[in-house]
């Protein structure tokens, strides 16, 4: 049995943290999708208590979206397909980053093309771009077409993206992987391989529902992106394989946190940060209450400093160290 | 002023009828929505645990200082919580939301056609209105199924406010849809040369059927839309809503959820 570790004092207990080369000052991070390109926020709550924030995925030109309905509401989650929608890079760099670089938190802007080229140009401007932190790899949306899924599930192609992004781009690479691969762990090893700072994981997981009055699946492109406290358990175990597999490589955790102690199972699992998605939508508030929280459950199980955390799971005794 | 989330409780939960209830919520000091225009809306979310993630938009009834109100009627899993609410339940409130109606003209007739839950912004534009001593360039061509489906007429007799009032089974008013009084009403405005204005707000299918009498008679022609919305400030794009122009969508919840029928493209 584990013995019981004393509570620490929620005023020692340190956020700051690192993420491969760079500082945060929290773990938590807003996640792309659900924070836009953070102007809507300000109204809300204090964005610079934030450990950095996650744009809407960004791709080469702008692109305007799916048909309706594009979103619904399912058991402790939601579906969405709302196809990537963005303003374009040069867009983003003009209206939109100016902002961001001036909260003083770590930018991290999701990107995406539509096939080797445009994944590369779009890599190439970000990425040289100062007051961007992270670019994170978008391989792994399951709303758009051209056989954009191939990017996220099969490791070798996943390798040879991932390692043509990184050679144009001076920010580092975080590669975010989809739940619909076969194999995570196979994922990770390859982005990690073709030069990856890091992997985010999860994005959401294809699903879908059907509204038995109209006969039709209740979102327009059928299947959607399921988002939510309901994939969280599937987040944690993803995220676990890949820690375990590949203990030195940063790992950012997200599915369904709802609260500080959510963002603790991911910690403990293996992830150096933690993205807050969904609950942004009900909650602008969401990311700055989810921080108070996590200073609280980690002082009152007696965890002072976010990397003390990472990873400090214990495993059950096995069966024959109980007999014994 | 700018929308804000803050915490209410239910102080009357009042049964109207046809399944219509009014819900009518308190903060502890005066809040934002009180400024609400005619079709802005709040979003509401109930201790609802991690069941059901999301809140629910509701056109503004009514604000006044701490105090607001919406009028719904059960329909899906949020509507049916909230049906169940009681005094002193908790409420989460985010808004004021989008974009309403304008302010009444003293040189236009509104003509504030309503079905259904669509009332409220009306309800609330009538309230203006009257406030305004402007009551005399209102009417309100308000329908439903049967007359259950009417509910609140009091209000708009107490601001002297005309009504047409339609239903389908004919038990109250005339025997028929809401656009069977309106378009009479628009023929007699056109050859009269009287300037009117329509505001429209309801279940889609009126409202698309209230977009082309509009366009018809070439009448400028608001409507007040819904989509199904995750967030209500612009951030989840899942309120697209389909319009003529450079860009496909525009959103419900921001550039809406009032939208110009001209620009609206539905069939």
């Amino acid at each position: 049995m584990s013995a019981r570790v004393p509570a620490v004092d929620p005023s020692q207990v340190e956020l700051a943290c690192e993420f491969g080369p760079l500082r945060l000052q929290s773990p938590l991070l807003a996640a792309s999708g659900c924070f836009a390109y953070g102007q809507q926020f300000a109204a809300f709550t204090d964005l610079r208590a934030l450990g950095g924030l996650s744009t809407k995925g960004i791709s080469p030109l702008p692109r305007h979206g799916n048909p309706l309905p594009r979103i619904c509401e399912t058991a402790a989650g939601m579906l969405n397909s709302i196809g990537l929608e963005n303003v374009g890079a040069e867009a983003f760099l003009r209206e939109k980053l100016p902002f961001l670089r001036d909260l003083g938190v770590s930018v991290w802007v999701n990107f995406f093309g539509t096939d080797f080229p445009t994944y590369i140009e779009c890599a190439r401007t970000l990425g040289n771009t100062p007051g961007i932190d992270v670019l994170e790899l978008n391989i792994s949306c399951p709303n758009i077409k051209h056989g954009g899924i191939e990017f996220g599930t099969v490791p070798e192609v996943a390798h040879r993206l991932t390692r043509a992004c990184v050679e144009v781009s001076a920010a580092p690479i975080v590669v975010k992987l989809t739940p619909n691969a076969g194999d995570i762990v196979a994922m990770a090893d390859a982005v990690r391989q073709a030069g990856a700072m890091g992997v985010s994981l999860i994005n959401t997981i294809t699903g879908m529902a059907i509204d038995v009055r109209r006969r039709r699946p209740r979102i327009a492109t059928t299947y959607g992106g399921l988002s939510g406290p309901a994939i969280k358990p599937i987040a944690l175990r993803m995220v676990h394989q890949v820690a375990r597999a590949f203990p030195d490589l940063p790992i950012c955790g997200m599915g369904g946190v709802l609260c500080g102690e959510d963002a603790l199972e991911f910690l403990m699992a293996g992830a150096r940060c933690v993205q807050i998605g969904t609950a942004n939508f009900a909650e602008p508030g969401a990311c700055l209450r989810i921080t108070h929280e996590l200073r609280d459950v980690m002082a009152e199980v007696g965890v002072a400093r976010v990397a003390d955390a990472v990873g400090c799971l214990q495993a059950w005794p096995a069966e024959a160290e109980l007999s014994g | 002023m700018s929308a804000a989330q803050f915490e209410a409780r239910v102080t009357a939960n009042t049964r109207l009828g046809g399944g219509y209830f009014t819900l009518e919520l308190e903060a502890d000091a005066p809040t934002p929505v009180a400024a609400a225009r005619p079709g802005q809306f709040v979003m509401l979310r109930g201790a609802w645990g991690r069941e059901l993630l999301n809140p629910r938009a509701f056109s503004v009834l009514h604000a006044e200082g701490p105090r607001l109100a919406i009028l719904a009627k059960p329909y899906g899993l949020g509507t049916r919580r909230m049906h169940a609410l009681r005094p002193g339940d908790p409420l989460t409130v985010t808004g004021p939301l989008g974009v309403g109606f304008p302010d009444p003209d003293p040189a236009i007739r509104d003509l504030l056609v309503a079905g259904g839950v669509g009332l409220p912004p009306l309800h609330l534009q009538a309230r203006v209105a009257a406030s305004a001593g402007l009551a005399a360039q209102q009417e309100l061509f308000y329908g439903g199924r049967d007359r259950s489906d009417l509910v609140m007429l009091d209000d708009f007799a107490n601001w002297n406010i005309t009504m047409q009032l339609a239903t389908e089974d004919g038990s109250f008013g005339v025997r028929g849809r809401v656009t069977d009084a309106l378009r009479p009403r628009l023929i007699q405005a056109q050859a009269a040369g009287e300037r009117v204005r329509i505001l429209s707000c309801g279940p889609t299918p009126m409202l698309a059927a209230v977009r082309h009498l509009g366009l018809e008679h070439h009448v400028e022609t608001l409507l007040c839309l819904e989509e199904n919305m995750a967030c209500g400030f612009g951030v989840c794009l899942g309120c697209a809503v389909p319009v003529h122009g450079p860009k496909p969508y525009r959103y419900c919840c921001t550039d809406g959820p009032v939208f110009d029928a001209r620009e609206v493209r539905w069939p």
